[in-house]
């Protein structure tokens, strides 16, 4: 009975898939751990005893100072959406996540571009007004310049988990403290800050894991951090022992961020006992004011979007079309590989989410644990587990292939089904967050009454709860989608020989200073981010609306 | 009997204290027995045992006879025939009022089933709202919906929870009219959940008090 009702109402049937899906979602992880007590490669003692440090400081750097200028950025910009209303409010509600749909290798060599000698920007200053200034003011590529791309690109995760606290913050809070004669400012600090604390930190700490995933910008800026280290040792030197040592190292310093972010956060936990909550009433900005507003808005708009994508579209024309054929070929891969990989690990999310809604809540929580768990990995280090583990594999197949004397020489390793398997490790964990917060959304009694009336967990499954979970798959599938379009460090590690999407075509010609070209596959790759920005976002609002009516 | 509980004992967390704790209760066929306590007494918890949605730590449930919990045996909430009306009523809101009366029941033939349908909405006074859907629907209608998408099936039993929590007073004494006129006009054994006493003899049903 006791173990019945720690399983609670799961069938035997969706465990075990779940199961299943769980243990390969690990093994990767778990094969680095016990690899690390493996022989250390021939290059390790080169690497610890001169590079380690460096890593370890470029690392460091770069993710707290991200971390913390993202969530200054971030939360002001969601106070002032979500407090004052302006011209151009409404747009920028939506288009200040729009950053996002610019990869930050992306926006990396396109403002290393715009920079350069022969970039408009000295181009402009030479011809027209004779200046000759020192290079130095234009020297993007170094760390400084690698904390300005990621903050400028990344900081929407902060933007959008704090504003969508601040809209679930009742509205009296912020007009009595208006009442009782505080400035807006005073308000800022004081009440919505704190209050928000939780919100803000969890948006950084995503940017500070982008960040740590990022191979692009360090990479093209020549910055040593772990995931270039793991690149140079698997790539250049071919020493796997090392890159595996390289990749525990960068789990360590995840969990460094992880513990930051639970300590940060507090055991406190903010929320309203009232269930009566209105949404803030915008107050209207008048004269200097918002002009100012306007200018922090828009001017973060301009620099995270606008001025990327227009130069992009120039570079883009000067091409003038030059390789349409093959841009059209790596949309055409990149769509079918993303689009499919998201099918697959959509499927795999609701089956896991399915059964821990029907565990109990030690069960579901430790489902959820180690699925979100591959999202706060960086892909290098996914990528050299998951290496590890199809090499076990193909040597399993193998023996069984001669074992029964078949010559089908089947092989994982290097094929698209390894780097599918990636995906899954990788992206699981945000498929999952979409379907269990569509299950939270809907609730518990529909599934209840169609047991009662006599129906399966199976046949409520398909009758009752898929059809209900519509748009969280709907948004579900977008996010994994334009996560894998934009994927870089797996898909150059794990990727078959001749194999390209336009993330990595777009990042090889970038690398080899062909940026008309990289321009093409570019545009396209931000098209579909921000097209699938808008259907989430116009979805929900949609909804919003509906609701209100 | 048509319902028997026997020491029935339950904890949401094995760090609480048991929220149901060596419960006892006999229903007759027919009866209608109405739990009245304060939120917090259980008494909900028992009808979700009852229904087979909470698996119960130890004590014993039998439904008509047989037993359905208990002696190491657990029969899944889709296996015992009976039938629930939720707090919120719970109406799957993608399917019509006609396709959420007919869920139950889709073993029937087509058209037994829209027999049934028919004759299931005469009974609760909605005719003609086959086509619906339930955000069309007032609450008190919505209430009515579920009452007959709950008795389509034939239940052994008719659980409650609450039913009357979401009405206002005005429509209150009109429903509690109307199903205590259902109820006695088909004799379903029913028990209902409430935590005002005066709804329990509205509907003439024998008191059972539970802290």
């Amino acid at each position: 009975m006791q173990l019945l009702k720690k399983l609670k109402k799961a069938s035997p049937g969706w465990f075990l898939l779940t199961v299943g899906i769980i243990i390969l979602l690990l093994i990767p992880n778990l094969n680095i751990i016990i690899n690390l007590f493996g022989e250390a490669g021939e290059n390790w003692e080169h690497v610890r005893n001169y590079l380690l440090v460096n890593y370890f400081q470029n690392s460091l750097i770069l993710v707290l100072a991200t971390g913390l200028l993202a969530a200054f950025l971030g939360a002001g910009l969601a106070w002032v959406i979500a407090a004052y209303n302006f011209p151009g409010r409404d747009f920028l509600s939506w288009g200040l996540i729009l950053p996002l749909a610019i990869p930050p290798y992306i926006g990396a060599y396109v403002y290393q571009g715009m920079f350069s000698y022969t970039g408009p920007l000295q181009t402009f200053l030479r011809n027209k007004f004779q200046l000759r200034l020192s290079q130095q003011y234009f020297d993007f590529m170094n760390i400084r310049g690698a904390i300005f791309i990621y903050t400028i690109f990344l900081f929407p995760y902060v933007f959008l988990m704090t504003r969508a606290f601040l809209s679930k913050q009742s509205a009296s809070l912020l007009e009595s403290s208006r009442l009782l004669g505080k400035s807006d400012n005073t308000i800022f600090f004081k009440i919505i800050l704190p209050l928000s604390r939780g919100a803000v930190v969890a948006g950084s700490s995503l940017v500070m894991m982008e960040v740590l995933n990022d191979y692009g910008v360090v990479k093209y800026f020549g910055i040593s951090t772990f995931t270039t280290a793991i690149f140079k040792s698997w790539f250049g030197m071919g020493d796997l022992p090392t890159s595996v040592r390289l990749a525990v190292m960068a789990m360590l310093v995840i969990f460094v961020v992880l513990f930051i972010e639970k300590l940060l956060r507090g055991g406190r936990k903010y929320s309203y006992s009232t269930s009566n909550i209105r949404p803030v009433s915008r107050r209207k900005l008048e004269g200097s004011r918002k002009v100012l507003a306007q200018l922090f808005t828009y001017g973060v708009f301009f620099f995270g979007f606008l001025l990327p994508t227009v130069q992009l579209l120039y570079w883009s024309f000067l091409s003038r079309g030059g390789g349409l054929m093959e841009t059209l070929h790596f949309a055409f891969t990149s769509f079918l590989t993303g689009g499919g990989a998201a099918v697959l690990i959509l499927t795999g999310a609701v089956i896991i989410a399915t059964t821990a809604r029907m565990s109990s809540n030690f069960v579901s929580n430790l489902l959820a644990r180690i699925t979100i768990l591959g999202y706060s990995i960086p892909g290098a280090v996914i990528a050299v587990g998951v290496l590890l583990f199809m090499l076990q594999l193909d040597g399993v197949l193998s023996f069984l292939q001669t074992g029964f004397g078949i010559e089908a020489n089947v092989v994982l390793s290097s094929t698209l089904v390894m780097l599918i398997f990636a995906y899954a490790v990788r992206f699981m964990g945000i498929a999952f967050n979409s379907v269990n917060s569509g299950y939270e959304k809907i609730g518990e009694s529909y599934f209840e009454a169609s047991r009662t009336l006599g129906k399966g967990v199976t046949e409520t499954f398909f009758k009752i709860d898929l059809p209900m979970l519509k748009p969280a798959l709907m948004s579900g599938f977008l996010l994994v989608f334009i996560e894998i379009m934009k994927e870089l460090p797996l898909t150059m590690i794990l990727r078959p020989f001749n194999f390209d999407t336009l993330a990595t075509k777009a990042f090889e010609y970038a690398s080899d200073e062909m940026i008309y070209r990289a321009a093409d596959l570019s545009l396209v790759l931000i098209f579909f981010s921000a097209a699938a920005i808008y259907l989430i976002t116009h979805h929900r609002r949609r909804k919003n609306n509906a609701v209100r009516n | 009997m048509q319902l028997e509980i026997k020491n029935l004992t339950f904890a949401y967390n094995k760090k609480e204290a048991n929220i149901v704790d060596n419960f006892n209760l006999e229903v007759k066929k027919g009866e209608v027995v109405a739990l009245v306590g304060a939120s917090g007494s259980g008494k909900s918890t028992v009808l979700r045992l009852t229904a087979g949605l909470e698996i119960p730590d130890s004590g014993k449930i039998s439904i008509a006879g047989q037993t359905v919990a208990g002696d190491h045996k657990f029969r899944a909430a889709e296996k015992r025939e009976v039938g629930m009306v939720f707090q919120d009523y719970a109406l799957f809101p993608h399917l019509s009022v006609e396709k959420n009366i007919g869920f139950g029941i889709d073993h029937l033939s087509k058209s037994k089933r829209k027999a049934r349908v028919k004759e299931l909405l005469k009974l609760v006074n909605l005719e003609g709202f086959e086509k619906r859907y339930p955000h069309q629907l007032s609450g008190g209608q919505q209430q009515r919906i579920a009452l007959a998408r709950t008795l389509a099936p034939g239940p052994k039993l008719l659980l409650l929870d609450e039913p009357f929590s979401n009405l206002d007073a005005e429509l209150k004494d009109k429903i509690r009219g109307e199903l205590n006129q259902i109820i006695k006009e088909i004799g379903v054994t029913t028990i209902l959940v409430s935590h005002d006493r005066e709804d329990a003899e509205f509907m003439q049903a024998r008191e059972i008090i539970m802290n």
